[in-house]
């Protein structure tokens, strides 16, 4: 069998490998491709015969989705939660990612260690007592609450991204500006953060993704218009009576154009923090 | 980006820094320290860490959902669940589908990066194209499989109709067998480009040397992929099979968008049934104590997995 195998010419290979590359591909591209095909065909035709391409082309299920199901709005809630939660925790994180691993004081080993831990802690754990805070805090369906629960598992994980990429830096730059008369603040402001924004850019697009598509804790914790997020939107479509494939199919594809699109543009930095473990999933 | 980026290249979590010299310039550290490290200490403490104790607490309790604090019970609720007939069930259905979910993602994920690390043209539009299941949102990739695999209306049903293979609907997300593979399926198809990424990203530093070395002394092809190609990944692969194990294991949006559990518990995993006691059933105590009864597993894999991660770190 081995030496069978071996026996095999590149060539041979080259086209096992294609093969297999291919079939994964079109796996991949199935579900996408008909969930962007049959947002444009009208609902009869969605539930009569399969069709690879819509017979007639119809924008209704983008127009339903916006004028009755109040997707717009959502995105908006989605957004203000997506952005705040992302500067919040970025900025937290920076500083003490900085303390963690350039100022000597006691206790900061533990810490230091700590954060992997805390980032590793599942949400699963930690849903019912969040919920039960929330809800004690009176922050049950507002901005905040949804803030506060997004911050739990970003800071621990922006904190570890960036202290990685702070102890590849070279300190030297750092020690000269001190010895040249700066504070430790100064030295942070002026250099640590121009020298990171490659880091903070990839924390960031993880930070704004992961509440862009949180679904379970937004689910638990705004139920109400008015705060509700779009994946909860989204999902409704399924959970309630009303299933209805063209609409919810049209709204997916509104709710993941931003993160699409982000990727596209940051693929770089995103394809770097894969490498950082970074996501759940 | 290199191998040893998964966990960050020469990190040493909590070693003496490098120097001792210019103390001066460390004076006022503590109180710096401290004062920048208390947002992010706020947020782990009052977030995670109360919330956290809090779980113990109510866990030895009576608490329901809009029925004020409850009652204290001591291990009442523990015993519940342990008593409970399908506690033994839901355990092995957990382990047995995160086994077989994380295997499969192991297996595709390495095949899939094997493929890819042969030199051809368009191999990075491929990458961009294997990242999109990752990239995506859960539940809209959950929600799309479900309306496929619907018993009623699902596409599945509608394309095995017109190419004459079945006469009739088959349910699919409504026999325990194919709910339970189609579960797996969904957690492979939105995991494995992960594994595959991250594993092509540490083929990609092995040297190219090693390989010819090998070839020099006859090894064939599969003798290089098990004593050069396998060796060389074997840190990442730990890494990522161990943190891949602790998040398939808590996945809740996966099963609950795509069977809610069913049919008839088939698919009932533990996260989800955390979630059906406290938030379907308002039995916020019961709901509390079956994730601390599963600490002791997911606390072994969280320190097995940190520990890998330092060690590499400091290696």
């Amino acid at each position: 069998m081995t030496q069978f195998i071996d026996r095999i010419p590149e060539s041979v290979f080259r086209v096992i490998s294609a093969i297999v590359i291919f079939i994964l591909f079109m796996l991949i591209l199935f579900p996408l491709y008909f969930m962007v095909t049959t947002s444009f065909k009208f609902e009869s035709e969605i539930y009569s015969q399969f069709s690879w391409f819509p017979r007639e082309f119809t924008s209704t299920n983008y127009r339903d989705v916006v004028v009755n199901y109040r997707i717009p709005q959502y995105l908006v809630n989605t957004l203000i939660v997506a952005i705040s939660t992302t500067s919040i925790v970025v900025v937290v994180s920076v500083l003490a990612s900085y303390a963690l691993t350039r100022l000597r004081f006691p206790g900061r080993a533990v810490m230091a260690r700590g954060v992997l831990f805390v980032y590793l802690i599942p949400g699963s754990l930690m849903l019912i007592p969040m919920y039960l805070i929330i809800v004690k805090a009176g922050l049950k369906d507002t901005f905040p609450g949804l803030i506060i629960a997004n911050m739990s598992f970003s800071v621990p994980f922006c904190t570890w991204l960036m202290m990685g990429y702070l102890r590849t830096l070279s300190h030297e730059i750092e020690e000269a500006s001190l010895i040249d008369g700066c504070t430790r603040m100064q030295s942070l402001w002026h250099i640590v953060i121009p020298l990171s924004i490659p880091a903070i850019v990839t924390a960031s697009i993880f930070i704004f993704n992961n509440v862009w598509n949180e679904y379970i804790f937004a689910l638990v914790l705004a139920q109400d218009d008015k705060h509700k997020m779009i994946s909860v939107g989204l999902a409704n479509f399924q959970v309630s009576d009303i299933y209805r494939v063209g609409p919810m199919m049209a709204g997916s594809i509104i709710a993941m154009a931003p993160v699409v699109t982000l990727y596209i543009l940051a693929q770089r930095h995103v394809v770097g923090g894969l490498s950082a473990g970074a996501v759940k999933g | 980006m290199s191998q040893d980026t998964l966990t960050q290249p020469g990190v040493s979590v909590g070693s003496p820094p490098k120097q001792k010299k210019n103390k001066s310039l460390f004076a006022g550290d503590v109180r710096l320290g401290w004062l920048l490290v208390s947002p992010a200490l706020l947020v782990v403490l009052g977030m995670v860490g109360y919330p956290f104790v809090e779980a113990i607490r109510i866990s030895f309790t009576d608490r329901m959902v809009g029925r004020g604090p409850g009652r204290w019970v001591g291990l009442a609720n523990y015993e519940y669940i342990l008593g409970w007939p399908g506690f033994t069930d839901m355990v092995v259905r957990t382990v047995l589908i995160t086994i077989a979910a994380v295997a499969i993602k192991t297996l595709v994920g390495l095949i899939l990066a094997t493929s890819l690390n042969m030199n051809f043209r368009g191999r990075d539009i491929l990458r961009g194209v294997f990242m999109l299941p990752w990239i995506l949102p859960t539940y809209i990739i959950v929600l799309v499989w479900r309306w496929i695999f619907d018993g009623q209306t699902g596409l599945l049903n509608q394309i095995l109709m017109s190419f004459g293979l079945i006469t009739e609907n088959y349910p699919f997300l409504a026999k325990s067998g194919s709910a339970v593979s189609l579960l797996i399926f969904v957690m492979v198809w939105k995991g494995y480009p992960f594994y595959a990424l991250t594993f092509l990203a540490g083929m990609q530093t092995i040297s190219s040397e090693l390989y010819d070395a090998a070839k020099v002394d006859g090894a064939g092809r599969l003798a290089r992929f098990r004593y050069v190609t396998l060796p060389g990944l074997r840190q990442v692969m730990g890494v990522v099979i161990l943190l891949s194990t602790i998040w398939t294991m808590n996945t809740l949006e996966i099963p609950m968008l795509l069977t809610g559990g069913g049919p008839s518990n088939a698919t009932e995993v533990f996260p989800l049934l955390t979630y059906h006691l406290a938030m379907q059933n308002f039995r916020l105590g019961e709901g509390a104590a079956l994730p601390i009864l599963m600490l002791p597993v997911i606390g072994l894999l969280v320190l097995v997995v940190a520990g890998y991660m330092d060690r590499e770190a400091t290696a």
